[in-house]
């Protein structure tokens, strides 16, 4: 880069930092704010109201949700993973057409709206009595996110040079353990991609979660945050404080875990 | 090597048959496991009500509920009532429950316990409630047959809301609004900068001023055509008219599309706003962001010669289901919550559905006071829910907006609601 | 030597049957996956399918067979039309606006400085909240008579803008903010990539007396096309099923003019009481998205072979 453009880069990512932080910026002076506070949004508040952090703890049992979010997509994410990597490793050693007209299939479960399943899905998993539980909301999150997780696996494999599993089946291992002492290992950094996207994805799910978790003691975050919005009322300061609260673990799982962020992107991009 | 392919096609076929069979299991176990579930909780002293309030967590509504139903519980060991909460999605949400069977022990019917809940609701006219119904709900909640579907505990009523300090402020005196030309002068004295006229939230809402208007284009005659099947496009134009005449003189606010109900409750709360069409819900909502702020209304004026009217019905009601498995403990609890009328209808700011309550409106006390009791305004049911087939509501909603943001005529508008109006009408008759 | 031959071959032979017979079973593998599929996807969806021969309302128990009807009705409805073209628009827009944020911070951020992690950071972190809590934060930052946007317009001495008014602007507004919401996952996709470029390659460039456009263009841009790839599916994935950001900001509107299918979908179903033909809008999604998956999957194909 020459001299005269690295000031030009400095002022561009002050500007994007800017824009990035200020709804976040909004939500917690909104959250810190009275409903009857109508002064600028802008404007940091006067006295701190600690109402709607109050209303959000009370009222929106964010912790329950917190708790909630974590169950479900600690468990979720981890049976993409499972799932997902057994699932490619045969669509991508073995390309017969079989194995291509299911991998075609479950690529294009990548793109099915939510909503062209919900009613029939609802009517089943009422039927298994899911509605309300985390198995129920597990089951249905594992599945939408699962074609992805097969997608990135697959497209992972297929850089992987077969040599070294053929040498482990020289040596008389058998399936398994080829798959949990050779490949799986190999699987590291797109695994660490899988979380990321599945994590984050589950984390924040709300158009099958808000029908399928109703009740406040299972509900995960996004569909608890919506419980402050009804067609009578809604109470900005609550959700954004419950907002804020519900980002935080998220946040500090990023802080802790960011070189693990950038290594498991690497999986796609690298080779 | 070709019987190796074959082989392995086959066993991949019958992977795949197996795969579908296993489907097939899941889906043909349904019945079963329906039955095992259900049984759980038939005896009569322990029952756990659901209880979808259709309400936000936090609203005071939802609160007073809480309170009643813990009440309720403590005199009644064994009974739970699981109260629920709901999103914004709440309609979505109990389309999707009653297409599944799964409907809520008891649930908010939100205007539609006719209409669209009906068929899932138990008739509830032999409880002891049912014959203190306000008058003026019976037109939208008892049946031809008299079967009444649920327990109003507020009613909706409202005509043109106003900010009674921007009108003072520009010399406006609500009263003498008469007609929609004394309407248009009111709106074009307050006009200015800061101030809108006439504030629509689009978004949900552009639909409500056009049923609101409505009523006073259409004639006894021409309600009667509609009641047949005979969508009056005259009258429906004349309304569209109206609306697109603001729209054209520039009284409508500036963010008309965007607004959601919020704002348009934070701008009569600011005086950014002279007068609103909308359920009387927007009074409340106006006071949770300014609980100083003077608001009132009006009746709505008659096009067709005839009296000025005020636009109520169902707001807040409860319906017991007719699949729960604790109808009686569930229409136990609908009684208690309707001796306890007065509080709830309170915890809205609204007049009592039945007529055992009392009334604490607050600020819109005098409005109601001068319209309702002394001048004995008539009050009509919601233009759509009556003469409009069931689903018109987005057609209606749509055909506004695209008046208001001049992307089609009047004439245009009108043709597009007649279409929907005939498909509809036959679709449901 | 004729007896190692044979037995290299005996071995090569008896490693390929036990591969084969192996392999047959491994298909066994997805298994688990098709299950969940074939309960919690292809049922619910095949079962939607029927739905679209109907005039069924979406919730009552009736419902009349009206054959074709809904899927004729698709091809004559100019509002269908509309959501199809913005479907794309969301999802191709996007797409474009993310590669050109997320390469850009990319380079800007591969550098070393003071606060890179914590810029990187501020980039990443609207991925982390869900895209109805920031549908609803930038809803608030675009109202008409409060919003900071609007504001800022205000102070500096500008007229307040009704943002979402015209229709165009409406599926612009969305499109940026999808983008905002999205471009870190990008950035973190070409930073990964940019890092696993060897330093050797611009230094040989350099000696070559390659100038920083040069190496961009023959060094960077071919060595991170495996990341394009990537970060390309993702983000059109991504834009393609775009639907709380648009319910939240504009539910449609104006009219119906900013609906993707999915959210004209939810409008018909819901709003409108004609699941019917919203399940017809679902069954043409479908194939359309099928067709595309195809053409996508012969891409990408490509793509991991040149790499």
């Amino acid at each position: 880069m020459t001299r005269i453009s690295k000031p030009l880069v400095a002022v561009g990512l002050i500007v994007v930092c800017f824009v990035q932080l200020l709804p976040f910026y909004v939500a917690f002076t909104t959250s810190l704010k009275p409903k009857t506070d109508l002064s600028s949004q802008l404007l940091p508040p006067t006295e701190f109201y600690f109402g709607n952090f109050a209303s959000a703890l009370g009222d929106g049992n964010i912790l329950r949700a917190i708790f909630n979010s974590i169950v479900v997509t600690g468990v979720s994410t981890l049976l993409v993973c499972v799932l997902g990597a057994l699932a490619a490793y045969p669509l991508a050693r073995r390309k017969t057409w079989v194995n291509k007209v299911v991998m075609v299939l479950i690529l294009s479960m990548i793109m099915v709206p939510p909503l062209s399943i919900l009613v029939p899905l609802y009517s089943m998993m009422s039927d298994f009595g899911a509605i309300n539980t985390y198995w129920g909301i597990i089951l249905v999150m594992v599945t939408t996110h699962l074609s992805l997780s097969v997608f990135l696996y697959a497209a992972f494999l297929r850089t992987i040079p077969t040599s070294l599993e053929e040498a482990a089946r020289l040596d008389g291992a058998n399936l398994f353990q080829v798959l949990f002492h050779v490949v799986f290992p190999l699987l590291k950094p797109v695994t660490a991609t899988v979380i990321i996207l599945t994590g984050i994805a589950t984390w924040n799910e709300y158009a099958l979660s808000s029908y399928i978790l109703t009740k406040p003691d299972v509900q995960t975050i996004a569909p608890a945050i919506a419980s402050f919005f009804s067609t009578q009322s809604s109470n900005l300061g609550a959700a954004a404080a419950a907002a804020l609260l519900a980002l935080a673990p998220v946040l500090i799982a990023y802080l802790f875990l960011q070189k693990w962020f950038m290594k498991g992107m690497v999986a796609g991009a690298e080779k | 090597m070709k019987s190796g392919k074959t082989m392995r096609s086959v066993k991949t076929a019958s992977v795949v048959a197996l795969v579908g069979a296993l489907a097939l299991a899941g889906c043909s176990s349904d019945d079963g496991d329906a039955g095992s579930g259900s049984g759980e909780s038939s005896g009569s002293v322990d029952a756990t009500i659901e209880f979808q309030t259709g309400l936000a967590v936090d609203d005071t509504e939802a609160q007073a509920l809480k309170e009643l139903a813990a009440q309720y519980e403590a005199d009644h060991e064994g009974v739970t009532i699981d109260l629920v909460p709901a999103g914004e999605d709440y309609e979505a949400n109990m389309k999707v429950r009653l297409a599944a069977d799964d409907a809520p022990d008891i649930w908010n019917t939100h205007g539609w316990s006719v209409l669209r809940y009906g068929e899932f609701l138990l008739p509830l006219q032999d409880q002891p409630w049912a014959d203190d119904v306000i008058p003026s709900l019976e037109t939208t909640m008892v049946t031809a047959d008299g079967e009444i579907f649920a327990m109003p505990t507020n009613i909706d009523i409202s005509g043109i809301i106003y900010n009674a300090d921007v009108l003072k402020d520009a010399g406006v005196d609500p009263a003498g609004i008469d007609s929609w030309d004394d309407f248009a002068a009111a709106a074009d004295k307050v006009n200015s900068d800061t101030v809108s006229p006439v504030y629509i939230g689009g978004k949900p809402l552009s639909a409500a001023v056009a049923d609101r208007v409505v009523s006073g284009t259409f004639n006894d005659n021409q309600l009667t055509e509609m009641t047949d099947g005979t969508f009056v496009s005259s009258a429906y134009q004349e309304m569209l008219d109206i609306i697109h005449s603001w729209g054209e003189a520039g009284y409508i606010n500036p963010d008309y599309s965007s607004a959601s109900r919020d704002d348009m409750a934070k701008a009569l709360a600011q005086g950014q706003a002279a007068f609103e069409f909308g359920p009387s819900l927007l009074f409340d909502n106006a006071l949770s962001f300014n609980p100083d702020v003077n608001l009132g209304f009006i009746p709505m004026p008659s096009n067709t010669g005839g009296p000025k009217y005020l636009v109520g019905g169902e707001r807040t009601a409860f319906g017991v289901s007719k699949s729960s498995e604790n109808t009686e403990v569930a229409t136990d609890f609908v009684n208690f919550l309707a001796e306890n009328v007065t509080d709830l209808a309170a915890a809205s700011s609204s007049p009592p559905g039945l007529t055992t309550g009392t009334m604490d409106l607050g600020p819109i006390q005098p409005s109601f006071d001068e319209w309702v009791t002394e001048a004995n305004t008539p009050v009509v049911p919601y233009f759509d829910r009556v003469y409009l087939p069931n689903g018109s509501w987005d057609a209606m909603q749509v055909t506004t907006d695209s008046v208001i943001t001049e992307q089609a005529s009047t004439a245009d508008a009108t043709e597009q609601m007649k279409t929907t109006f005939d498909n509809l009408y036959g679709q449901t008759k | 030597m004729a007896t190692t031959r044979l037995k290299t071959t005996q071995r090569t032979r008896g490693y390929r049957a036990k591969t084969h017979r192996g392999s047959g079973l491994i298909n066994l593998l997805y298994i688990p996956a098709l299950i969940l599929f074939a309960i919690f996807m292809v049922y619910p969806l095949v079962s939607g399918i029927g739905l679209a021969f109907t005039d069924w309302n979406g919730y009552s128990a009736a419902r009349s067979f009206v054959g074709f009807d809904n899927f004729s009705r698709l091809f004559t409805d100019p509002v269908f039309g509309q959501s199809l073209v913005n479907t794309f628009i969301y999802g191709v827009g996007s797409m474009i606006l993310q590669q050109i944020f997320g390469l850009g911070l990319a380079l800007a951020l591969d550098r070393k400085f003071r606060g890179r992690t914590t810029a990187r950071a501020i980039v990443y972190l609207p991925v982390l909240v869900s895209p109805v809590i920031m549908g609803t934060m930038y809803y608030l930052l675009l109202q008409y008579n409060d919003g900071a946007f609007n504001e800022i317009v205000v102070a500096l001495g500008g007229d307040r803008v009704a943002w979402f008014a015209d229709s165009g602007n409406a599926v612009a507004i969305i499109v940026a903010i999808n983008s905002l919401q999205f471009m870190g996952i990008s950035m973190i996709i070409y930073l990964a990539g940019l890092q696993s470029i060897p330093e050797m390659y611009y230094e040989a460039a350099s000696l070559d007396g390659a100038s920083t456009w040069h190496k961009f263009r023959y060094v960077t841009v071919p060595l991170l096309q495996p990341a394009f790839a990537t970060s390309i599916v993702l983000n059109l994935i991504g834009g393609l099923k775009l639907f709380d950001i648009i319910k939240i900001l504009t539910n449609g509107g104006p009219g119906y003019s900013t609906n993707s299918v999915s959210t004209l979908i939810s409008i018909t179903y819901f709003d409108n009481q004609n699941a019917g033909y919203a399940s017809a809008m679902g069954v043409a999604l479908f194939v359309i998205i099928l067709a595309v998956t195809l053409v996508m999957n012969k891409m990408l194909g490509r793509k991991q072979l040149e790499a």
